[in-house]
This record gives structure tokens, C-alpha cells and sequence, in this order.
């Protein structure tokens, strides 16, 4: 477990970020609206949370279940004619929502830097290395030519590209995934953005350069300072990296807390069925019998037909509550799971109505299904 | 391609001598001509002479095809680049204008204008435009040619209406192509990078969409201006336009074989070299296939 040291992890000096410092992404009741030829799909539907200077939020879920989407949206990102964006996304003391494009435009890259999944196709192809990092520096500032050149090849070797100055002349072609995904993170780091979005950014790596990735942007936020908002479906990378996790659902979060609460005692049926279907070495064979691996039964709703009570609804297997199918549960803090630690500094929070961990869910209660990613236990 | 021009029905001996002759005559002019060789023969010497530059003599004016090529050769390019000019001219704010606003009015009229190009025929068009400029407004020559040294203002103002014609045509093929390339340009990933770094919007247009839509533009351009460069028989006709089209239907008419055999081998030739010029391109502006 890569836990970074110096860094809020798990209770105690969680509460001296947030208490201590203004957040640098303050998200408000965010929604977005595109239109498709089926009608509305309402992709994020209310997201709020915030992320702290060198704090790093992953946000989990399924495909579909509007991750990448509610990045998007707050750099402005979504094509304008299909993408509805409301609510409220407060970067260092300014609505990126409300701004002017020009505005927009010079936060990008200072304000945010973005990773993307992809870095096969998120490097244009037809030109070279130093000239996509040079323009981004230059975007931002009254630099010469010169000095933009030499602080690309600086940035290429503080991602660890060998050779970098080199590597100015390359065309994304001649690089390795792993080498051309260092590019893309050197492009995000090249104005010292306040806030890094890495969107996936190592889903499209195997394991090894995965791993380099993670510690890369682990040591680069630690002397930055950075906060980070990590997207992924990867649980393993969440328990590395995650000071929070914010699990996603429907457009919906439908549990959010330290990374402790959500992947030690998830609340939320939806955690537990996603705790649950992680392959577990540990897990013993009951009766020579190895266990099936588990999996969450059904689908994701479609965006354009949500359900009207809990989003996970029609999947859910406890439906405990004569509200599940009606009513759609608030995001609010829960009580009595934590007891095993006591309160940490911040709230654990889910949106169901069958908040108690009982053992008739049919889902592993917690603890239980999650012994490979509780690495403090 | 020489089978196929001797396999066209008629006997040029006949045509050039008219209706009254005698077998002496028929049979001299035959011989001169080769003609009474077999055709295997006479292909093997052609082909032997051709390589060496020599095309042998046109049966209709006793002159040199390659002096006829030549002569006629300047006509042709003024038209094809002219063409191309204004089909570029057409087809890249077109294309781009409507893959930057999908299925927007704009759009729709673009695309309704390209389809009516590519649907039209070219010769319509032209006689459309000298009823209008030349008949009814009188604006300008009807036809012909007239070299630029001679006297530019007529070079151009007998230049412009073909130029149009085959332009439009042209364009309305290669505003598709645009439209297409952009489109996809503008939805590829690293766009989405270019934005996210804070680019100028302009600067994101032009290094990260044009740039790469440039590639597939450069294919359909190559392959326009090899189509205009060997004749646009109908638009010459219509405009009494003294180029390679125009010579190689002289040809065809007065079954004038080494003519005919020289205009396509210089057809051929044209789209050989057009294609190499576009590969070569291809390697200056796309990093990926240099090696």
C-alpha cells in the first residue's frame, strides 16, 4: 500500500487539511444534461465534494456512471451544443461554471491540469514532444521560446523521462504508453496547476508502469502541494493512493467518506456489492469449495431512464426499506458504522436507506470482503 | 491500352485520305504509317521509340505529337491549377464551416451546394454561365485561350468561367473530404488535451484540428488535380479551350493513333508523378510515416 507520508491518511490529520486550509475545488450540486437522439440523459445528477490542497479524492464507479463526465464538465470541456452543466464549481475562490471563456481558458493549466486515459490518442500525433509542452508554457505566459524549451526538458525529467532534452524532438509515435502517459502528465504539471485531474490515467497501463505512475504523481503532489482528483474503477489503485473516496453511482454519489470508512465498512449496498467483487487471494475455500467471484447483478440504469426511488433500486440486493423503490435516499451522514475507530475528522456519508451493516445482506459484511485492500488492518 | 486504341473501329488510312482515292495511295500512306506491320510489331517500335522521346508523328497534321503535346500542355495547367485554386478556395472554409456546426443550416447548405456539384454535369454548368456572362451580361469571352505573355487581362478573363466550372466540381468532391477529416480531427482526444492545456482557441483549431485534417485533404487535392491536369474534355469543348482534353478527342475522332497513344501515355505519366508528389508530401507533413 503506497501510503505517502507527510500526507492526510486515514483519521487523525485528515481534519488539519480541511480545517486548516481553504479547499481548492469547492463542487456544488453539479449536474449535467446532455441531449442525445433517445432525449435527455441526466449523466451527473447533484455531486458535491471538495478537495484539499496536496488531498487527493478518488472517485469510483462503473463505466457509465458519469465520472469522467463531471470532470469534463468543470473545465468546460463538454461540447456546448449536447452538455447542460449547473451548480456551482469553485476553484481557488472563482466559479469555473459562470466564467467568461477567456477566463476558462487561462485556468486551464494553472488552476487544472488534466490527465487523461488514453495516451495512445491524447498526444497529437503529428507533432513533437517539446512542441506540445512549449505551447501550453507559452499559453500561460510571456515566455521566450528558449526558456519554455528548457523548462519542458526539465519537466520531462521530473516525470522521469530519460534523456528529455532529447525527448523534445520526438513524436509521440516513438514513445512508449508509459513514456507518452509521463508526457501527458508533464503537459498538466507544465503551469503547476493547483488542482490535477487524472482521469483513468492508468487504466490503460499494465501493472508496473501503473505503479511507477501513481508514485510519480504521489511525489509530485507531496512537493507541490497539489490537490488531486483521481478517477478510476481500479479499488487496488483507490486503497493506494486515496486520502477520500467518492463513490459514484447513477450520475449520483451514492457514498463518500475517508478511504478507510468507504473501503473498511462501506454503508451503501453498492460499495459493499463493488468491495465484494474484488478477487480475494486470502479468502479461504469453505468445504474444498472456492468461492465464485462475486459480481453486482444487472446493469447501470441508462442516463436517459433513472429510476424514481434509490438509483441503485433495481439492482440492490437488500432493498430493506419500504422508501428503496419511491423515494430517493440523501447523502447524509451515517451513524454507528464507525464505531470500531471512533469519528474521524470527516463525515462518512451515503445515500441509501439501509444503512445497517447486517449479515443477512447476502454481501460480505464489511471487513470481510475487503481484507486485500485493508492493508492497515 | 495501345490494343484498346487500335481496337477502335475505323481505319485512319480512310479518314485522312478522304472520300476519292487510289489503292497506290492507300496502300503508300499505309506503309508510311507502319500500319501494315502487325500490331505486336508496331506496339514493340512505339513503345521502343516513346522511351527515347520520340512519339512519333500525328496522321492528321504530319507534326510531331510531342509538339503537339507541348503546344497544347500550357493550356491545360493554367486550367487544372486554376481549378484547384478555386476548389480549394470553395472547399476548405466550406468544409470546415460546416464540421465545426453539424447539421446546422450551414451545414445543410453546404451540403446541398457540394451535392448540386458533384451532381450537375460540368458541361451544363458551362453553357449555363456563357448564356449568362457571355450571352445575356456580356461580361466576358465566350472562350478560347490566350497565353498570360500575350495579354493577362484576357488570359483571365477567358480563364475564369472554365476555372469555375471545373472548380466547382472539384471543390464539391473535396468539401466532403474536408468536412470528414475535420469532423473527426475535432473529436479525436488530444484536441481535448490541447484544450485542457489552455490554448487559444485559435491556436487549438489551427495546430490540432487543420493540421491533422490536412493529411486525408492532401489525398483527394492529388488525386483532383491529376484528373484536371489529363483534360477535362467536356468543360474544353464547351469553352473552346486548346488543351490535352480537346487534342486527345481530336484524336480519337480522326482515329489519329499516335496522338491518342501519347496524350494517355502523358495522362498516365501525370497521375504516376501526382501520386509520388502526394507520398512525398505525405512524409513531410506526417511525422508517423518518416522513418
Amino acid at each position: 500500500m503506497g501510503a505517502r507520508s507527510g500526507a492526510p491518511r486515514g483519521s487523525e490529520p485528515a481534519s488539519a487539511v480541511t480545517a486548516g486550509t481553504a479547499p481548492v475545488l469547492e463542487v456544488e450540486d453539479l449536474r449535467v444534461r446532455l441531449r442525445t437522439p433517445r432525449g435527455p440523459a441526466d449523466v451527473v445528477n447533484g455531486l458535491s465534494y471538495t478537495v484539499g490542497p496536496g488531498e487527493t479524492v478518488a472517485v469510483v464507479g462503473e463505466s457509465g456512471s458519469g465520472k469522467s463526465v463531471s470532470v469534463l464538465a468543470l473545465l468546460g470541456l463538454l461540447p456546448a451544443r449536447v452538455a447542460t452543466v449547473t451548480g456551482r464549481a469553485v476553484l481557488q475562490g472563482e466559479d469555473l461554471l459562470t466564467m467568461k471563456p477567456e477566463r476558462l481558458r487561462q485556468v486551464r493549466g494553472p488552476g487544472a491540469g488534466m490527465v487523461f486515459q488514453d495516451p495512445m490518442t491524447s498526444l497529437n500525433p503529428v507533432l513533437t514532444v517539446g512542441r506540445q509542452l512549449v505551447e501550453g508554457i507559452r499559453a500561460h505566459g510571456d515566455v521566450s521560446k528558449e526558456a519554455a524549451r528548457s523548462r519542458a526538458a526539465d519537466l520531462l525529467g521530473e516525470v522521469g523521462l530519460p534523456d528529455p532534452k532529447g525527448a523534445l524532438d520526438r513524436y509521440p509515435h516513438e514513445l512508449s504508453g508509459g513514456m507518452r502517459q509521463r508526457v501527458v502528465i508533464a503537459i498538466a504539471l507544465s503551469n503547476s496547476p493547483a488542482l490535477l485531474i487524472a482521469d483513468e490515467a492508468t487504466t490503460a497501463l499494465d501493472v508496473t508502469v501503473q505503479a511507477q505512475i501513481i508514485d510519480l504523481i504521489e511525489n509530485l503532489q507531496a512537493d507541490r502541494g497539489t490537490g488531486v482528483i483521481w478517477i478510476t474503477h481500479d479499488l487496488g489503485v483507490v486503497a493506494g493512493i486515496a486520502d477520500r473516496v467518492l463513490v459514484m453511482y447513477g450520475g449520483r454519489c451514492v457514498e463518500d467518506g475517508t478511504v478507510d470508512d468507504v473501503l473498511e465498512r462501506p454503508a451503501h449496498p453498492y460499495t459493499r456489492g463493488l468491495l465484494g467483487a474484488l478477487p480475494d487471494l486470502a479468502r479461504p475455500a469453505v468445504d474444498g469449495v472456492v468461492p465464485d467471484l462475486a459480481t453486482v447483478p444487472g446493469t447501470p440504469p441508462a442516463p436517459t431512464d433513472l429510476p424514481e426511488g434509490c438509483v441503485f433500486w433495481p439492482r440492490c440486493p437488500v432493498r430493506g426499506d419500504a422508501r428503496c423503490e419511491h423515494e430517493q435516499p440523501p447523502l447524509v451522514q451515517i451513524q454507528g458504522l464507525d464505531r470500531h475507530f471512533g469519528p474521524s475528522g470527516l463525515p462518512h456519508r451515503a445515500a441509501t436507506w439501509c444503512t445497517e451493516p447486517t449479515s443477512d445482506t447476502g454481501l460480505p459484511a464489511s471487513g470481510t470482503g475487503s481484507t486485500a485492500l485493508g492493508g492497515d488492518r | 491500352m495501345f490494343a484498346l486504341v487500335h481496337l477502335v473501329p475505323g481505319d485512319p488510312v480512310r479518314l485522312a485520305l478522304g472520300t476519292r482515292f487510289s489503292q497506290e495511295s492507300y496502300d503508300a500512306l499505309r506503309e508510311r504509317s507502319g500500319l501494315d506491320q502487325p500490331l505486336v510489331e508496331q506496339f514493340f517500335g512505339w513503345a521502343g521509340r516513346a522511351l527515347t522521346g520520340d512519339l512519333g508523328v500525328s496522321f492528321r497534321s504530319g507534326e510531331t505529337v510531342t509538339s503537339q503535346i507541348a503546344e497544347r500542355l500550357p493550356a491545360t495547367l493554367t486550367l487544372a491549377f486554376a481549378s484547384i485554386l478555386v476548389a480549394l478556395l470553395i472547399a476548405i472554409p466550406l468544409g470546415t464551416v460546416s464540421a465545426l456546426r453539424p447539421r446546422s443550416v450551414i451545414d445543410r447548405v453546404a451540403t446541398v451546394i457540394s451535392q448540386f456539384g458533384i451532381s450537375v454535369p460540368d458541361f451544363w454548368m458551362g453553357i449555363v454561365l456563357i448564356l449568362v456572362f457571355a450571352g445575356t451580361l456580356g461580361w466576358l469571352p465566350s472562350g478560347g485561350y490566350v497565353p498570360i505573355s500575350e495579354d493577362p487581362g484576357a488570359w483571365f478573363s477567358r480563364l475564369l468561367m472554365p476555372a469555375l466550372v471545373t472548380g466547382v466540381v472539384s471543390g464539391s468532391v473535396i468539401t466532403r473530404f474536408v468536412r470528414s477529416s475535420v469532423l473527426e480531427a475535432l473529436g479525436s482526444d488530444h484536441v481535448r488535451t490541447a484544450q485542457a492545456k489552455g490554448l487559444p482557441t485559435r491556436q487549438v483549431f489551427t495546430w490540432h484540428v487543420l493540421r491533422n485534417a490536412l493529411l486525408p485533404l492532401v489525398t483527394v487535392t492529388g488525386v483532383q488535380l491529376a484528373y484536371l491536369l489529363s483534360g477535362v474534355v467536356v468543360v474544353e469543348i464547351v469553352f473552346s479551350w486548346p488543351g490535352l482534353g480537346q487534342l486527345a478527342l481530336q484524336a480519337v475522332q480522326a482515329r489519329d493513333y499516335p496522338v491518342l497513344q501519347g496524350a494517355i501515355l502523358l495522362f498516365a505519366l501525370v497521375f504516376l508523378v501526382i501520386n509520388l508528389v502526394v507520398d512525398l508530401l505525405y512524409t513531410a507533413i506526417d511525422p508517423r510515416i518518416r522513418r
